[in-house]
């Protein structure tokens, strides 16, 4: 099997996993659909900011541990398991998240708020994307930058800053006057 | 000078004797919502409106002016 392959098994199972915990973990929560969606709006809006932390020195370990063409299998499966997290994360940034959870559970806690803040998130992580595009693109004046690595940089600057401002919007909704 | 959308939003709430989750399951929001409205931290949408002030028996303008 392909390095590549494994990552991308790693990466899907790192999320199959972090899945069934947390239905394991809420095994026992409120039932009623407002009880349960201000539950899930609260354990988001703790996840954020931590996912974005993680997400940010998963690529500041990538970027540090680069081998130059060392061990490029290692390398390969972590490029894929990124991948992996990138898509996932992205997919929770532009769809409403909890896709385990029940529709109505799923409809309330992407009520108004939550959507002008995660609208406020989407708008933060492309202007970061775009900053840092422009500078990588400074940077190959001075430097060789190859294409896998400014899209790694471009992808994860956007869709961490998305997150981080998504949680902090969220977060402060919650906090009582 | 900005202007700002103030409510009556918690005053009426407290008078009705309603805490902020229970307002927030009569107009279909989480209490999270309701709470950044009331503190002025986020304008809702004209439907939001309605149903609050209807779920609060006052007029849209009784429950939100603009302040200067």
């Amino acid at each position: 099997m392909s390095a590549f392959m494994i990552g991308l098994l790693a990466g899907l199972g790192a999320v199959l996993v972090v899945a069934a915990v947390v239905k394991w973990r809420s095994r026992d929560k409120p039932v009623s659909v407002a009880d349960k969606a201000e539950f899930l709006s609260r354990r988001r809006a703790r996840m954020l900011p931590a996912l974005a932390v993680i997400f940010l020195s998963q690529q500041a370990t990538f970027f540090s541990q680069m081998s130059g063409g060392e061990h490029v299998s290692a390398e390969k499966a972590k490029i894929s398991a990124w991948l992996i997290l990138s898509v996932v994360l992205l997919f929770g940034l532009a769809t409403k998240g909890f896709w385990l959870e029940p529709k109505e559970v799923r409809d309330l806690v992407d009520d108004e708020n939550t959507r002008a803040n995660r609208n406020e998130g989407m708008r933060w992580g492309f202007l970061f994307a775009m900053g840092s595009a422009i500078a990588i693109y400074v940077l190959t004046m001075f430097d060789v930058v190859t294409g896998r690595e400014a899209v790694h940089i471009v992808l994860s600057f956007g869709i961490a800053a998305a997150l981080l401002r998504w949680g902090v919007l969220e977060r402060r909704a919650h906090r009582d006057a | 000078m900005p202007e700002r959308l103030a409510n009556r939003l918690k005053e009426r709430r407290t008078e009705l004797g309603l805490t902020q989750a229970e307002l927030a399951e009569r107009v279909g929001v989480t209490r999270k919502t309701v709470n950044t409205v009331e503190n002025g931290v986020f304008t809702p949408s004209a439907t939001l409106a309605i149903k609050l002030a209807q779920a609060l028996d006052l007029s849209v303008e009784q429950l939100f002016w603009i302040e200067r």
